[in-house]
């Protein structure tokens, strides 16, 4: 189906992490990125969730891409990826109960996140499932430092702490706590630093010509 | 096969099923454990409004639970006695926060009128700024707070402003959450206060 021939390894992490970041490049999913990064270990949760997600989505999408009808390929992708956030929120439910209940509705977001869709059609719908879960899987790697960035800056600047441990300085007598960096204004200010600060860098690099042109 | 009008329909059919039968089966595998969970952090939130559960196995929760409160149906609350002696009460409250049910157990003391604590068993508030309602910084307040046998027995005051005895400051930033939750807290405690007669003293 796809005469293409299929992206190496390398290139495929490399995008995912850097040249094609979900965040600052393709700035996808950036809904989550505003909502869950206020507090660095419900950050991360929601990470592992949302790599795991669309890793095995991309996986499974690819897998049934030769008998899934064109027309109707956005439906069977959806259900795939509800599949696998359902399961997220089960397993967190009854193995990880306290997790579950600050999470609160954002798990079951995951499903709205546009990385998953945008992998699905970019990706994995015109590739063999093995670059397929990889690439889901690096994209959803590269979210999340990104995402982890936004949120230790959050935590820190805003509440003084790391992981819950207060930061020495930060959680001082001489430091005010920015409130603001907790509440959602601070990760429209932090997300935009974050893409100013990761396209200077980018824009400085030589792009290699293989990510050129998409 | 593929280009008749009908495979649609039946691929979609076909996948919906399978996926869905796999669900249902994982969910039920998983159901048993979800319901205790639920059942634990209740039993939690009910023994922590009169000691600290942090270091408090599970088992022994369950089993102080199960012996030493009992539920009284006309007041709602669970009655917390040892020995025979009463030593408290656990007034349970519930409803709308900001985004969604807030639910926790009011501890009150065997006087009737003072708090020994408050918990929390479920609560989505805005991780950092709400949802800090349940962290000890705001909790510790509770446990001697003076319960004013008024239509607001308790109050939730912005940080700074001073306090009576039946006052607490709310979280800075989280002024709907604080709004809120002083109006779920006092209204299961005006109804129980009527439930157990307590009566603003004639003096």
């Amino acid at each position: 189906m796809s005469p293409q021939p299929v992206k190496p390894a390398g290139a495929i992490i490399m995008d995912g992490l850097w040249y094609d970041n979900p965040i600052f490049r393709q700035i996808l999913g950036i809904c989550s990125t505003l909502a869950v990064t206020n507090v660095i270990l419900n950050t991360a949760v929601m990470c592992i969730s949302l790599t795991l997600v669309t890793a095995l989505s991309c996986w499974t999408v690819s897998i049934l891409r030769d008998w899934t009808p064109r027309n109707i390929r956005m439906m069977v992708q959806t259900l795939i990826m509800a599949f696998y956030v359902i399961i997220v929120d089960i397993l967190l439910k009854a193995y990880w109960p306290e997790m579950s209940r600050n999470l609160g509705p954002y798990v079951g977001l995951i499903i709205t996140n546009c990385i998953l869709m945008g992998r699905c059609e970019a990706f994995a719908i015109s590739n063999p499932p093995g670059p397929s879960f990889l690439d889901g899987f690096f994209n959803g790697l590269g979210y999340s430092s990104i995402l982890l960035a936004i949120a230790a800056t959050r935590e820190m600047t805003g509440m003084g702490t790391f992981l819950g441990w207060p930061v020495p300085f930060f959680s001082g007598p001489y430091w005010d706590k920015w409130v603001i960096m907790v509440m959602p204004p601070g990760a429209f200010f932090t997300l935009a630093c974050m893409i100013w600060l990761c396209r200077s860098i980018w824009t400085k690099e030589k792009v290699p010509a293989q990510t050129g042109g998409k | 096969m593929r280009d008749k009008p009908w495979y649609p329909v039946v691929y979609m059919f076909v996948i919906t099923v399978l996926l869905s039968a796999l669900l249902i089966g994982f969910s039920r595998y998983t159901r048993d454990k979800i319901e205790v969970n639920v059942q634990m952090a209740f039993e939690r939130a009910v023994v922590g409004a009169f000691i600290d559960v942090k270091p408090v196995a599970n088992q022994q929760v369950h089993q102080m639970f199960t012996q030493q409160f009992k539920l009284d149906e006309k007041s709602k609350s669970y009655i917390y006695s040892k020995d025979g002696q009463v030593q408290g009460y656990a007034v349970p409250f519930a409803g709308q926060g900001f985004w969604d049910n807030i639910r926790g157990i009011l501890g009150i003391a065997a006087d009737k009128r003072t708090v020994s604590g408050i918990t929390f068993y479920e609560q989505t508030e805005t991780p950092g700024l709400g949802a800090r309602i349940d962290e000890n910084d705001f909790k510790k307040q509770f446990p001697g707070v003076k319960i004013k046998p008024t239509a607001k027995p308790i109050g939730i005051r912005p940080a700074a402003q001073q306090l009576s005895d039946n006052e607490v400051h709310a979280v800075t930033g989280a002024t709907q959450t604080s709004v809120r939750l002083e109006k779920l807290i006092n209204d299961s405690l005006v109804r129980w206060l009527e439930s157990q007669g307590v009566k603003e003293p004639s003096s």
